[in-house]
Parts: structure tokens; C-alpha cells; sequence
């Protein structure tokens, strides 16, 4: 399992406009662009009293556990994952290994017109993680003069 | 593993709350998130359990938790953790991947003692069918519910749960009364920073 690379801002762009189009297109809410062990990387779109940083975390460990149950059926992948609400729903795409697209979509749209334009979008968003991690920039974040006993206790008791 | 977005500026790390059924893993997270200061300018997140009828986790409870900046990043810890029960084996799985750091919520009591053994060896399979390493992994022992009468002494928990080459950070809980809670936390977040320091000073 590789891992998931730094981004700079030239990804971000990039994958922005890659899920601003999807969004277009499709006139779905929202984008989450969502990292395997279940963090958000970017957002595109917003929904009133959406917590996108604990949606993108449910979806994630949602996905994990379908693709848990393909193992068992021998099936190497499951590639997406539906969920059909009464007024909104919800689409699973993968994107590469260590990334997911998650959209949510009022139902009067169908999945298959989601599906249709979440594709060429995860394919873009996939090609520039795939640039991101050739970039290796593995070393960009530099930690060299932290002394951790200054951050002993970032966690204070009220 | 951690993800460093540098456009957004952010650090994100991943610590799993990890143990036996009933150990109090549950509660660690409550009195992080009823207890812990954020600062004015920041939304304390909510506190998400997938639990069962009986309030037992069926998947995982999630609380993101924001630090201060570090260097600039800002930091943003993640916290989970997995159902104790051992039918649930294959959701702590899927729950630990990609995981930064672990805290091992022991439970003191004398009879719990085996359970406490099999579910840190269940840990390692898991790590393990996930290509890490335990060594590799930041990890804090908490000896929780010291307030009940029949915890064992701690050289005795610290005998058969931490007793290996390595020995790692120990704490003494009683996580309903928040005892140890903070320490714990703390701790694990110090080792990751130094983890994260000594990594990039490789690099």
C-alpha cells in the first residue's frame, strides 16, 4: 500500500477543477475528494449542516468495509459504492489505491448520470496523485528546529 | 499513514484507541471531547459512535481534534476507536488502516487479564495484515479502571503487556473520572511529533 503524497497547491488546482466540472456537469452538492484512512483532502461544493471532515471519515470506513466484503466473495474490486436517500444520495468512486471520490446528489439525478461524470473526474484526480507521488516531495515538510517538549502537552484539560 | 497537505498547510495524523471489549476506549474518547480546551477561534468538533442498541462500538467512534499550529501546519489529530468485541475482528481492521499511532486501553481487573493478552496479539495480526510493523508504530499503554478494587499492580501489568524489547509509555487511567485520559493523549501526540522529527531529519 503506498502512501498517500504531499500535495502543493498545483494539485489542489488541479483536482479542484477536475471536481468544480464533475459538479457542473452533474449538478450534484458536493465533492469529497477523501483519503482511504478516512481523511478529507478537498472539498468542492457545500451543503447546509454538512460536517464534510466526519462524512468524508464515515465514507471512507463505509468503502473499506465493502471492499472488505469483496475479499470475501473473491471479487478483486468493488469500484463504487450507491447509497439511495429520499432526497439526497450518495456515490462512492475509487480513485486510485489510497483515494476515493464521495458525492452527494439530490435523487431526482440518477446514478448512472454520476457515474458517468464522476469517471472521467476520478481519472484526472487519480492521474495527479499519480504526479504528486513521481513529484516525491516526501521531504517538504520540514520539522528541523520543532522541539516536541515545547508541544508536550497540545492537549489541555479544562 | 499521515497525510501533509501542503497547499492547505495541514497535517493530519491518525490515532486508534485500541483494547479489549469493555476497557474503556468509548469513554476516553467522551472525556477527551467533554473535557479538552479548543482554542476561541476554533468549532469543537462532535464526537461520532457507530455503536449498537446497547451502546457497545459496532464500527468505531471518531472525534477530530485540532492542536495549535506546528510550524505553520496546521494540526489536525484524528481520533478512533475500534470495537473491543472479538466478532468485530475484521472492523478493527478496516479501522487501523492507515494508522499514525496506537494508545492500548488495558483493562487493570485480574480476570480481565487474558483478554487484555489475546486482543494485543489480535493487534499485531492486524497491523500485520496491513504490512506494518508494531515496532514501526507509536504506541501508549493505558492501564485503565485503577480505581476498581481488583486491578493488579502495575509491575504485574506492565509483566505480561509490556514486556517486550522496547518497553513503551505506560499511564495509569480511571478514564470515567478522566484520570490519565489527558496524559495518555498527550503522550501519544509527543511520540508522533518526534516520530515525524526524526523522519524528516532521515530524509
Amino acid at each position: 500500500m503506498g502512501q498517500f503524497p504531499q500535495l502543493i497547491q498545483e494539485d489542489i488546482d488541479t483536482i479542484d477543477a477536475a471536481m468544480g466540472e464533475l459538479l457542473d456537469k452533474s449538478e450534484a452538492n458536493v465533492a469529497l475528494l477523501v483519503e482511504k484512512a478516512g481523511y478529507l483532502i478537498h472539498q468542492r461544493g457545500s451543503q447546509e449542516s454538512l460536517d464534510a471532515t466526519t462524512f468524508a471519515t464515515l465514507g471512507s470506513n463505509a468503502y473499506n468495509a465493502v471492499q472488505f466484503m469483496a475479499q470475501l466473495v473473491n471479487e478483486s474490486n468493488f469500484t463504487s459504492m450507491y447509497q439511495q436517500g429520499e432526497r439526497y444520495s450518495t456515490l462512492m468512486v475509487n480513485v486510485d489505491e489510497n483515494a476515493l471520490l464521495v458525492i452527494v446528489f439530490p435523487t431526482h439525478l440518477t446514478v448512472g448520470s454520476m457515474k458517468y461524470y464522476a469517471a472521467p473526474a476520478a481519472k484526472i484526480i487519480g492521474e495527479r496523485i499519480q504526479f504528486a507521488s513521481a513529484r516525491a516531495p516526501g521531504t517538504g515538510f520540514d520539522l528541523a528546529d520543532l522541539d516536541p517538549t515545547d508541544v508536550a502537552e497540545l492537549f489541555q484539560k479544562k | 499513514m499521515a497525510i501533509i497537505n501542503q497547499a492547505t498547510k495541514e497535517l493530519q495524523v491518525k490515532i486508534v484507541y485500541y483494547g479489549p471489549a469493555k476497557s474503556g476506549k468509548t469513554t476516553n474518547l467522551e472525556q477527551v471531547h467533554k473535557n479538552v480546551q479548543v482554542p476561541e477561534t476554533t468549532t469543537k468538533s462532535k464526537l461520532t459512535s457507530l455503536a449498537t442498541s446497547s451502546d457497545r462500538t459496532l464500527f468505531f467512534d471518531f472525534f477530530p481534534l485540532e492542536a495549535v499550529a506546528i510550524r505553520g501546519f496546521k494540526t489536525k489529530f484524528a481520533l478512533f476507536t475500534v470495537p473491543g468485541q472479538v466478532i468485530y475482528n475484521a472492523t478493527r481492521q478496516i479501522v487501523l488502516r492507515g494508522v499514525d499511532g496506537i494508545v492500548f486501553v488495558a483493562d487493570s481487573q485480574y480476570d480481565k487479564m487474558e483478554e487484555n493478552v489475546e486482543t494485543f496479539k489480535h493487534l499485531e495480526e492486524n497491523l500485520k495484515a496491513l504490512n506494518l510493523k508494531i515496532e514501526d508504530i507509536p504506541i501508549v499503554m493505558q492501564y485503565n479502571k485503577r480505581d476498581l478494587p481488583d486491578a493488579a499492580p502495575l509491575e504485574y501489568m506492565d509483566f505480561v503487556l509490556n514486556n517486550r524489547a522496547v518497553q513503551v509509555p505506560s499511564f495509569e487511567a480511571a478514564a470515567a473520572s478522566c484520570t490519565g485520559v489527558f496524559e495518555t493523549l498527550n503522550m501519544i501526540t509527543r511520540m508522533l511529533l518526534h516520530k515525524f522529527l526524526s523522519d524528516s531529519a532521515r530524509k
